[in-house]
């Protein structure tokens, strides 16, 4: 592509003088994305399956034998059979009041509207059964003075409640991505933290090189890989009467996105050296509403489902 | 394997009436309690069996012993293992003609279920490897930055340098999702 340029054939217009590497502005850009904590929840017709399978299991399994599992008449056996009492003695936790052997052992359906099998009945019916019921005397608890059992966090957390798009411990079944806004008022627009590649530089060390400029170095974070994982290229302007071979007006650019993860820590954007004045984490549905929609759409095919 | 079932089958009621069933000359087979082999097939010893009326005395009060001090441990055990054995085992499931129809029915969307999840997730793959690819042909097309010369870029970008050895993953990579969240999600306080 580049041809030696001589003295006679600068003077013709034909001769390439312009390289694409003056039209070109060539930046390298850091997708920064928060993997997700969290599995998906399970959808409605999983839940229901999964049950299903569960009952089909009881008929073909061996009975349980308390006998082999708790030595008797002491307080775990007592607690095992409390608890069995009012389960309607259904050894399962999770599968509600099924009975695999008796005469209506067909009878494995949930009525409509029954919660038996969800997610939320199931963690239930679990924390009911981690409680202990019987003293090591032997003797029933009360109410008041059984030991609760630790609860597991909800799924949505205090930021998801409030809609604080700057915090990462929100969303944490989906992948977020930071973004950050350049410039101020009306001028302003959200895109990914990217710079400008000098020559001593290649583009993964300019990507870790930018987002500690603009985002702090309080992030525990990893650039996966060399390889970029999205392009976006602004096609340069040429002023009035002029071609392709001549220095345009404005270059284009051509941005390179690496990809990158996030495993601890948070932005911070003071003393940033791009001119950056807002940074939010965003899900990829609400990601889509920020960006410029041709930015966004030569990116959006490196997000994953969630 | 007709043979191995029948070998199996009732392998806890022979083992629990074995001392009475004993012949008085096997004592080495009574001293492993688990053993599946069948007295009859069992060696036998060369030693002729001493004179009846002593042999009944023995065997009584060798037997008596025997079951006094049999530990309820492996009682319970055994007990267990009868209740695994084939004959108590439930049936295979029997379904009548509708249940049937259900029950392939409840198959069938599953397996559909699954094959969409699959295809989304394959078109997902797909999308995230042509967007690399669009932007790797960019790269190899451009020149520069600076003097560099066309596809310098590329070339680096290429390398597969660091990816293979100890740090080539950093550990907390290996976080694995849950289904609830700990107790503080995320570590906003970390420092370099």
């Amino acid at each position: 592509m580049s041809h030696p340029v001589t003295a006679t054939e600068t003077t013709t217009e034909e001769t390439p003088s312009v390289t694409s590497a003056t039209r070109y502005k060539i930046k390298s850009g850091l997708i920064l994305t928060r993997p997700p904590l969290l599995t998906r929840e399970p959808t409605p017709f999983e839940a229901a399956f999964y049950l299903y399978q569960k009952r089909l299991n009881e008929r073909l399994a061996v009975p349980f034998r308390r006998e082999f599992y708790f030595r008797t008449d002491t307080a775990a056996d007592l607690d095992w059979r409390l608890k069995l009492r009012e389960r309607h003695g259904v050894p399962a936790k999770d599968i509600g009041r099924y009975n695999p052997r008796g005469r209506v052992a067909w009878n494995d359906e949930v009525l409509v509207g029954s919660e038996t099998g969800m997610t939320a009945d199931i963690v239930e019916s679990l924390l009911k059964d981690a409680e202990v019921r019987i003293s090591e005397d032997g003797e029933e608890i009360v109410d008041d003075e059984r030991v609760p059992v630790e609860r597991p966090m909800p799924r949505r957390t205090e930021a998801d409640e409030k809609g604080d798009a700057r915090r990462l411990d929100r969303a944490l079944d989906q992948t977020l991505y930071l973004v950050v806004k350049k410039g101020e008022g009306e001028a302003a627009t959200w895109q990914f933290p990217a710079g400008d590649v000098p020559t001593q530089e290649v583009l993964h060390e300019t990507a870790a090189r930018v987002l500690a400029e603009s985002a702090g170095v309080n992030m525990n974070t990893w650039v996966v890989g060399r390889v970029p994982v999205a392009h976006y290229v602004t096609e340069p302007i040429f002023a009035e009467g002029e071609d392709a071979a001549t220095a345009p007006k404005r270059r284009g650019e051509k941005i390179f996105f690496l990809k990158g993860r996030i495993m601890a820590g948070q932005a911070d954007l003071t003393g940033n050296k791009h001119g950056l004045t807002d940074y939010q984490w965003l899900t990829k549905d609400e990601i889509k509403r920020v960006l410029p929609w041709d930015y966004y759409r030569s990116v959006r095919n490196m997000m994953a489902d969630r | 394997m007709f043979f191995a079932l029948s070998n199996l089958r009732g392998l806890a009621s022979r083992l629990f009436s074995r001392p009475a069933l004993l012949p008085t000359t096997t004592t080495t087979i009574t001293t492993r309690p688990f053993t599946t082999t069948l007295p009859s097939m069992a060696s036998k010893p060369a030693a002729k069996p001493p004179s009846k009326k002593a042999a009944a005395g023995a065997a009584k009060s060798k037997a008596s012993r025997r079951v006094a001090e049999r530990d309820p441990k492996i009682v319970n055990m055994l007990q267990h293992f009868a209740a695994l054995s084939p004959r108590r085992i439930p049936a295979p499931l029997r379904m009548g003609r509708n249940r049937h129809l259900r029950h392939w029915t409840i198959h069938r969307a599953w397996l559909l279920f699954r094959r969409r999840a699959r295809k989304e997730r394959e078109r997902t793959l797909m999308r995230q490897q042509q967007s690399m690819s669009a932007a790797c042909e960019e790269l190899r097309l451009t020149e520069g930055p600076g003097t560099r010369d066309m596809g310098y870029l590329y070339r680096v970008a290429m390398e597969k340098k660091g990816v293979y050895g100890l740090h080539g993953v950093p550990i907390e990579y290996a976080r694995a999702q849950t289904d609830t969240p700990a107790r503080v999600p995320w570590n906003h306080e970390w420092k370099a």
